[in-house]
């Protein structure tokens, strides 16, 4: 195993920037590619008339799925190694759900709206000054709310170890799921769109 | 290329509108593409630094940074900032985050760029002016602010990594970001259709 | 079949492929095989025998004087013994929290219990996990309490060994120590208090707080 090189010490924090520099180009590249630069784009998949989110969300969820597991297990990579945030349910599902309204509200999420804002989009510019805002006003309430969002903590913890399923199959069973949901959107927007012509 | 094939010389209509052409925004790319190439990206970021990707974060860090700047003692007093801060060994914009979101907008830039897709506009839908557009997108970053912090990540930190990391809260999270904008799509539909 | 596969859209390939790669995951097996240990016996072997795994207590007590940061110091024994005394700049670990405690793979982790066998049984866990700067404290806190805090001067010791000693007081000094001058090494060492912990180092190394790295988003 040598792999996450990082872990390995196989290079420096100071390098380590610039490789984030380096996957955020990527990051953002991919995401402009997909058309996430736009609002309309984005908040169409609330309304089910584009569901390229869903598509994009989760290819890519799939896709870096798929291969760290393969490549942990022909034991290239340390799983073990790799950041697990750990899960504190009743903040995350809270947190979730306020953040899917600011998704629909303000059109964007905050990496898209980087995308959007550097390729001038203005309301993507106003909505990162509205996340700034977001966080500085719930750093101000921290005090309040701190109790409230070290709440069910449940650790490091992934679903093969809480379901008992091996995590192969689990594997599959999402890759499955993801398959369905795509060939289900593609079905969706057709509907969409064929409702919308004849409208 | 027109002309090529036409064999004569173009008017200056003719020029024009090819010129135009090739300015117009290109279309999209395959969704499932440009997935497999964010995905990839991830994967890259497991394999080479074992983290994943994020965005709010630097953002954290951006407004501790502010806070500390203007009030000091009340940024470090409060456990929130604090821990963007550090403990001052370095700089807490020397941080991963800050510099891969700094990536994220050269990226989105040179993609656009390449796609004719950068223009100075207000995405809005045709019922909405540019006013009540720009005023949404204030109060939905405001609210994403929110609840990116308390879900410790937005969609690129908890539900696109977490999500291919099988991890439990961030598969709750996912559901319920898209729970949340289903249903809030109703009330803001004026904004988009 | 081939035609029927090249007659397939982009989109339904790579569904294919990626159901394929799915499909092929129920039987590759568990991504934790770090839980498995592999042990290159000779190398191990040759390493133990070299004893480059070890760190003598006055080279450590050196780095400590220096102040350098380049290495943990873990004292692998339980919570009380480590409150009445320890080596300053350790960390207090157990063996079962090794795991969890995030080392780096490339970092120089040094060792050390009461005597060496505990550290001995830590060395190797994580030798097998690949851990590659694992050392261990020659002679544990037995050796760095003749050596460092409670050295002795023989009575028969030659003029060159009495110089030597010198140096020896002083450094038993900084740790808050004292030189044992003459009595026959026979006679059992009268117990002599440990040191309080006031620090004579001045702070634990910074590193590890600035460790903390924030790998979250």
């Amino acid at each position: 195993m040598n792999a996450p090189f990082f872990k390995y010490g196989l290079f420096g924090d100071d390098v380590s920037l610039v490789i984030a520099f380096i996957i955020g180009i990527g990051f953002g590249f991919f995401l402009e590619r997909a058309g996430f630069g736009s609002s309309k784009k984005l908040a169409a998949q609330f309304y089910f008339t584009d569901l390229t989110v869903f598509k994009v969300m989760f290819t890519g969820i799939i896709t870096a799925m798929v291969g760290v597991y393969y490549l942990s297990a022909i034991g290239f990579v340390d799983l073990s190694l790799v950041y697990l945030t750990p899960t504190f349910l009743l903040p995350q599902v809270v947190g979730g759900l306020i953040l899917g309204v600011g998704f629909v509200v303000g059109g964007y999420c905050p990496g898209t709206s980087c995308v959007a804002a550097s390729t001038g989009r203005i309301d993507g510019m106003v909505y990162l000054l509205g996340v700034i805002f977001g966080i500085f006003v719930f750093g101000e309430a921290f005090p309040l709310v701190s109790n409230f969002y070290v709440s069910t903590p449940m650790g490091q913890i992934t679903l093969p170890q809480i379901s008992g399923l091996p995590y192969g199959l689990l594997v599959f069973l999402v890759v499955l799921m993801a398959l369905g949901g795509f060939a289900g959107a593609e079905w969706v927007e057709k509907k969409m769109a064929a409702k919308k012509a004849g409208a | 290329m027109s002309s090529l094939i036409k064999g004569t010389t173009l008017s200056n209509t003719e020029v024009r509108t090819e010129a135009k052409a090739a300015r117009e925004p290109q279309p999209y790319w395959n969704p499932y593409l440009a997935g497999l190439g964010l995905g990839l990206v991830l994967l890259a970021a497991f394999v080479i630094m074992g983290r994943g990707l994020g965005a709010s974060g630097a953002f954290s860090s951006l407004v501790a940074v502010g806070v500390d700047a203007v009030a000091p003692a009340h940024a470090n007093a409060n456990d929130f900032y604090a821990e963007y801060i550090g403990d001052g060994t370095k700089s807490p914009l020397k941080d991963w985050l800050v510099f891969e979101v700094l990536g994220v907008f050269v990226g989105g830039f040179i993609s656009g760029l390449f796609a004719n897709r950068v223009t100075k506009v207000v995405e809005r839908g045709p019922n909405i002016s540019s006013a009540g557009r720009l005023t949404f997108a204030f109060i939905g970053g405001g609210l994403m602010g929110i609840g990116a912090k308390l879900a410790r990540g937005c969609t690129s930190g908890q539900a696109l990594t977490g999500g291919a990391l099988f991890n439990v809260g961030s598969w709750a999270f996912m559901m319920m970001v898209f729970g949340g904008a289903y249903a809030a799509a109703y009330f803001v539909r004026r904004q988009w259709q | 079949m081939k035609k029927l596969f090249t007659n397939l859209s982009l989109n339904k390939k790579l569904a294919l492929f990626v159901f394929v790669l799915g499909f092929l995951a129920l039987f590759a097996g568990s991504p934790y095989k770090g839980t498995e240990l592999k042990v290159d016996a000779s190398e191990m072997a040759m390493i133990v025998q070299k004893e480059v795994d070890h760190v003598a207590s006055d080279e450590l007590a050196g780095w400590i004087i220096q102040g350098k940061a380049d290495y943990r110091l873990l004292d692998l024994r339980n919570e009380t013994n480590f409150g009445e005394y320890h080596i300053p700049t350790a960390e207090n670990m157990q063996l079962t929290a090794l795991k969890e405690a995030q080392l780096g793979r490339n970092e120089k982790i040094v060792l050390y219990s009461d005597g060496g066998i505990h550290s001995a049984q830590a060395w190797f866990l994580l030798k097998a996990e690949g851990y590659k700067g694992v050392y261990i404290l020659r002679g544990g806190l037995e050796e760095w309490k003749d050596n460092i805090l409670f050295p002795r001067l023989a009575d028969n010791a030659s003029p060159v060994e009495v110089a030597a000693f010198e140096k020896t007081r002083l450094l038993s000094k900084f740790f808050g120590g004292t030189a044992q001058v003459g009595g026959a090494a026979e006679t059992a060492t009268p117990k002599m208090a440990l040191p309080k912990l006031e620090s004579p180092t001045g702070a634990q190394p910074k590193a590890a707080a600035g460790k903390k790295k924030k790998e979250g988003c």
